[in-house]
């Protein structure tokens, strides 16, 4: 019998040719910085240089000039290195599990994400270092061979964050350089002036384009897509691990593991989403980074925003359940104590408003998704505010409780960490081709061979 | 002109199509030594080229497993063997809490080591001297064409032979490519004196750096300001008190510590046995109370009857019997006394007993000496 | 338009025949079980009846997710789990034994003792048998209702398709999902954690979502592998389509100990003995023995077996993991819920094999007799000839 097939999308649009994928992709690197460009980078570097300054304070006068007190002795440093991590994990995700479930439309916002992966790594990773009160000693957090026989404490949670996040930006950073490497070698031979050619030479370390190494190259891709996958989920479950291995109510319970990497990947494809709107307008990408992409980042959002629904119902319902007065009390604390206004914050900006994208129209509409997916950012900063400040503002002994206040400099950091992230990301877009020169070429339609047999590859019947 | 040496000979096609049919012919004509280039990997090239599977797959595995293997090795010698801590109460190796970082461990090692295990083993990457590099074809498969170059090393090579031959599979713009002589007489000299040079600086500088940063620098203002602390440390000479007072402080004359039991009669046994008298009388309340606290304070020395049969026998020397002739004629006071000030290898037990408590032990002990030397009337 | 190429073929009467046989002896087991140790039995009938809630809402749960993503590759083997959820029928028959021994398997019936605790009678709005009978009936009536809308509806489209039925369905599985997550977090927590009443975790739903995902997939990759080899799937399906099956496997195994391993690590740190005492319970004698066999069979086994590419699409290996996960399944939901019943060691007998070949016998049975005269393949779906002729 004969069935009609249904018309899939083409994940590139429009049929550009290989020398224009080259030329499109490769502009931005080639011009220099046009005037819209440079008051971006200016802004970003102002909200930087508010960063440096209020580090820089805090690293003279100390951690006194934070809002922490006793017992809120983890509030912005904190919030800011899980909102941070969390938004990394969009961009391994996008690049490693949408490998491995052979999505293509990753193709057009792969290395785009791994990079904001990185850049969000590096700044997350600022906090715990500035958060010390001598960070210019840290180098004694780590386990060197020493004559006292000190150690690190191997058992705790803060120390599996070291390991999580150094090893999550290494093999991050390792899988987007391979990445890289075979359009530095295109950048290289398209190269007019003598310093860029020398320069991409070293970075592509001489790639040849061979098809012996392409077929070493995917297997490669495959392994570490299939390393980064465990991997992202297990840097924000042992960021979780901080919270839930301690005895405070509201944080001691088993659901924050996935409850955290859902939530991350949430806010990450919303800070994504968001960046890319702009990206793909200002370079004209639009036929590449489509609003067919758009929409399933949206759906991804959806799914990933009820499951932190979902978390936040059965933590209600378990803190009934358990009879524990603590933890019923933290519960209905966060909903209508002090911090009731951070709480409704992060119900409507995570929960109500993401419903939105049920609807088609709204999931392909540029204006009100990227909207949505701001309100979604700040709603998940706002959960791990309401996370980590309720919990702590409000523990066992009412005789502890105290209210938290963040200061200018708490904010002056935030500021300076956003424009950390948004520096960096200017930058790699003038210096390095942001969308994979290879793989979109790879996905364009009549770039494979057709296939003549039935399953060739693998072994059949 | 120098004679130039053949590295081989390229050949461009236009599609995927063609370059897999051309692959195939390429390999059944008999050739080996030969490679396929394109701007992106093609599906199916593997098989057309009848390359054997990616030993990548092992490397990771073993990688992999060396990594889980080190990390969870070095935390149970550390936190288990080293210098072992009770955290939290958990056991020395306490193995849920060590599979966090034996598992990061691993994935690290297990990327890292392939993806350099393939970058320089299996590519010999970085390479930048290669004789396709700069040439026309590389500019052209790095962009939109697909090529095939087929080397002179390999057997079968003959340059007009394969120019025909590529010719026939349909290749256009045939090239034959040349090794850069100045690249192949290119010699590594490990002894360069640059390279060596460039060593023995670096090496000084990244020490020197090293000890002015951990040795200098780290105890300069502002760096070393929580070094210096306002606080009074011990055995310290304190400003605040004054010359030649110390942070502790000798204490005036006539001072008394709190919560004493002054003892009236310290020094002085035989008053105590004269003048004390056992405010408590011989109820069974009483007594009782006795034999607790007996049980716990004396008996480890004294054994329960006072004989002194302890268990203590032989860790320390062994008192002798409550019940001779010299401690039954002692007056309460006396035996108040010994329990109060120590004799002997015996210490004061003021600190662990009440005055109160030191009467019933009294009691109790004359209760266990008439008991050892009973007289018949007693039973009845 | 592509062809492809199916033949409508009737079911071996033998499956029946297995079938028969499995259930007539699981239930004069089970008759046996209940008269002789009818509390023993019960925990048992607990086991059966989670099995078969597994596999069925686990079905639903794949088709749901397979409009929602727009898979292509597993539109041939739809028609498969749509015929095998018509096992969510079986799960109210099955729950019928164990609404006669309420009071036998949860403490929390046992009014005058809740009324003493505390921590009990602060429950009792919710573990009260009266709602707890409406729960289960509610759930049941919603695996019905969804299985006429997921699946039901999808059969008529064989011959008679209506243009919109994709779009229709996409919508239902929209609705289905955060239906389907609180049906099975609360017969979790009512079936399984509120065996031991004093215990909370909140990731419990999740844990046994994980095992649902592992053993449904389980039991569609035994039927499409048998069927695709003898013939009853036509033409086309092969070694790309098992290796989907075999990444997916392989990437639950992944997911069950990755849940796992967070309940236990996070109770096991904070030490607090409210918690702890679950565990503690799973460690008391030969449970110790028990729980350490889970992470072996539930993980090692089927991680190191499914780790390298080739064995994820073949077929003899993916056949035995497939069975490996079915009984892992049977030995999970076994340590979750006979300690409750035997404190001081494992026990296993006779009576303890009645789940297994109920359920067996049970799957095959509705399975042969609801696949008669119907097509093993969607035929009616535009999406099938790309389904058969996906490629890696």
């Amino acid at each position: 019998m004969s069935i009609e097939v249904l018309k899939e999308p083409s994940v590139i649009e429009g049929k550009p040719t290989f020398v224009e994928i080259d030329e499109q992709i490769s502009s931005p690197i080639d011009k220099s910085p046009n005037i819209k460009y440079l008051i971006a980078l200016g802004i970003t570097s102002t909200m930087l240089l508010i960063g440096v300054i209020s580090i820089g304070a805090t690293f003279f006068y100390g951690i006194g000039l934070w809002g922490n007190n006793n017992p809120v002795g983890w509030a912005f440093d904190i919030i800011n290195f899980v909102f941070w991590v969390g938004i990394g994990h969009a961009g391994t995700l996008i690049s490693a599990i949408l490998f491995l479930f052979r999505q293509k439309w990753r193709t057009g916002i792969a290395r785009f994400a791994e990079g904001m992966t990185i850049f969000a790594v590096m700044t997350a990773a600022l906090f715990p270092l500035i958060h010390v009160g001598r960070p210019w000693l840290a180098g004694y957090l780590f386990p060197y061979p020493n004559q006292h026989h000190l150690w690190v404490n191997f058992t705790s949670p803060l120390l599996w964050d070291v390991f999580a996040v150094s090893t999550y930006f290494t093999v991050s950073f390792v899988f987007w350089y391979i990445g890289l490497i075979p359009d530095f070698a295109t950048l290289r031979d398209r190269a007019k002036s003598g310093v860029k050619k020398v320069i991409y030479s070293i970075l592509s370390l001489g790639w040849r384009f061979s098809n012996r190494h392409w077929h070493n190259y995917e297997m490669i891709y495959l392994i570490l897509a299939g390393f980064a996958t465990p991997l992202v989920l297990s840097v924000h479950t042992i960021v979780s691990f901080d919270f839930a291995v301690s005895i405070m109510p509201g944080w001691h319970t088993t659901i924050f593991p996935p409850y955290f990497v859902a939530g991350a990947v949430f806010s990450g494809f919303a800070m994504v989403q968001n960046v890319l709107i702009i990206i793909r307008k200002i370079f004209n990408f639009e036929h590449i980074i489509t609003l067919d992409t758009l929409e399933k980042m949206n759906k991804i959002m959806l799914a990933t925003g009820s499951m932190v629904g979902y978390a936040y119902g059965m933590e209600f319902f378990i803190a009934w359940y358990s009879g524990s007065q603590f933890e019923s009390f933290v519960f209905i604390n966060r909903a209508f104590g002090p911090y009731a206004w951070a709480y409704w914050i992060m119900v409507s900006c995570n929960v109500v408003f993401p419903q939105l994208f049920w609807f088609k129209k709204i999931r392909r509409n540029i204006p009100i998704m990227f909207v949505i997916a701001v309100l979604v950012n700040v709603g998940m900063w706002f959960e791990r505010f309401v996370i980590i400040v309720t919990s702590l503002a409000h523990d066992f002994m009412p005789s502890s409780w105290a209210y938290y206040k963040p200061t200018l400099v708490d904010f002056g950091i935030l500021i300076g960490s956003s424009g950390l992230f948004f520096t960096l990301l200017l930058l790699f877009i003038k210096a390095m081709p942001v969308i994979s020169i290879a793989e979109v070429k790879a996905v364009l339609d009549g770039a494979q061979p057709h296939h003549h047999t039935h399953n060739g590859g693998r072994n059949g019947k | 002109m120098e004679n130039k040496i053949i590295y081989g000979v390229t050949g461009i096609f236009d599609t995927p199509d063609e370059i897999i049919s051309a692959a195939k012919q390429v390999k059944s004509s008999g050739f080996e030594r030969f490679d396929v280039h394109s701007p992106y990997p093609i599906h199916g090239m593997p098989k057309a080229m009848r390359l054997g599977a990616s030993p990548l797959g092992y490397f990771a595995l073993v990688f992999g497993l060396t990594g889980a293997f080190a990390a969870f090795a070095l935390m149970t010698y550390l936190m288990g063997y080293d210098y072992p801590l009770i955290i939290s109460g958990k056991p020395f190796i306490p193995i849920p809490a060590f599979i966090p970082v034996t598992f990061e461990v691993t994935v690290l090692l297990a990327s890292v080591g392939t993806v350099l295990a393939m970058l320089f083993l299996l590519f010999k990457l970085p390479n930048n001297s290669h004789p396709l590099h700069d040439t026309d074809y590389m500019k052209k498969v790095s962009s939109n064409k697909f090529g095939v170059c087929i080397e002179a090393k390999d057997e079968k090579f003959n340059e007009a032979e394969v120019i025909e031959f590529l010719k026939s599979i349909g290749a256009k713009d045939i090239e034959v490519i040349y090794y850069d002589n100045e690249a192949l007489n290119f010699k590594v000299n490990i002894f360069e004196w640059k390279f060596v040079a460039f060593l023995v600086v670096s090496a000084l500088v990244v020490s020197g750096a090293t000890y002015i940063v951990l040795n200098k620098l780290m105890f300069a203002p502002p760096f070393n300001w929580m070094m210096e602390q306002h606080r009074l440390d011990a055995q310290v000479e304190s400003k605040f008190f004054g010359k030649g007072n110390f942070s502790m402080r000798v204490a005036p004359a006539g001072t008394v510590s709190r919560n004493s039991n002054q003892f009236k009669f310290s020094g002085q046994p035989e008053l105590a046995d004269a003048k004390l008298i056992n405010p408590l009388i011989p109820t069974e309340e009483n007594l009782r109370k006795g034999m607790k606290k007996y049980d716990i304070y004396c008996s480890p020395c004294h054994g329960y009857y006072g004989i002194g049969d302890a268990r203590l026998n032989g860790q320390f020397p062994n008192p002798p019997s409550l019940h001779s002739e010299k401690v039954r004629n002692w007056g309460d006071g006396h035996i108040f006394y010994v329990i109060t000030e120590g004799q002997n290898s015996m210490p004061s037990y003021s600190s662990q007993l009440t005055n109160e408590e030191k009467w019933a032990i009294v009691l109790y002990v004359r209760a266990l000496q008439r008991a050892m030397n009973a007289k018949e009337e007693d039973v009845k | 338009m592509i062809a492809i190429n199916y033949q409508r073929k009737e079911l071996p009467s033998k499956l029946m025949k297995i079938g028969v046989l499995l259930l007539g002896l699981g239930f004069i087991l089970a008759l046996l079980g209940y008269a002789i140790d009818h509390e023993r039995a019960a925990f048992n009938g607990v086991i059966l009846l989670m099995f078969v809630m597994s596999v069925g809402l686990g079905s639903l749960f794949l088709i749901g997710l397979e409009y929602l993503v727009g898979a292509d590759w597993s539109v041939p083997f739809r028609r498969i789990m749509e015929i095998l959820a018509i096992v969510v029928f079986a799960v109210p028959v099955f729950s019928l034994p164990l609404f006669a021994n309420l009071h036998s398997l949860f403490h929390w019936t046992h009014i005058e003792d809740v009324l003493k605790d505390p921590i009990l009678k602060n429950k009792m709005p919710y573990l009260n048998e009266m709602f707890f009978s409406i729960r289960s009936t509610a759930a049941f009536v919603l695996m019905f209702l969804f299985w006429w809308l997921l699946a039901g509806r999808s059969f008529g489209q064989d011959y008679a398709p209506t243009g919109n039925f994709r779009k229709v369905t996409i919508r239902i599985s929209a609705l289905f999902m955060p239906i389907f997550a609180i049906v099975l977090t609360f017969m979790a927590v009512d079936w399984l954690m509120s065996l031991e009443p004093h215990w909370f975790s909140t990731i419990f739903g999740v844990y046994y979502f994980a095992g649902t995902f592992s053993v449904a997939l389980a039991v569609i990759t035994l039927f499409a592998i048998y069927l695709n080899e003898n013939g009853y799937l036509g033409e086309g399906i092969g070694g790309d389509h098992y290796y989907n099956f075999g990444a997916l496997l392989f990437a639950f195994t992944n997911f069950w100990a990755y849940i796992a391993f967070s309940q236990f690590l996070l109770i096991w740190y904070a030490n607090l003995p409210e918690e702890t005492f679950w565990y503690l319970h799973r460690w008391e004698g030969s449970w110790a023995v028990i729980s350490v066999g889970i992470i072996i069979i539930h993980f090692i086994v089927p991680y190191a077996v499914l780790l390298p590419q080739p064995a994820k699409s073949d077929p003899k290996r993916l056949k035995f993991i497939a069975w490996w996960l079915v009984f892992a399944h049977f030995y999970d939901l076994y340590w979750l819920v006979m300690p409750t019943y035997s404190a001081s060691g494992a026990v296993f007998g006779w009576m303890e094999l009645y789940p297994v070949l109920i359920a067996l016998g049970t799957i095959l049975i509705l399975f042969y007799t609801f696949a008669k005269n119907k097509n093993l393949l969607p035929i009616g779906d535009p999406k099938l000839p790309k389904g058969i002729n996906f490629h890696l």
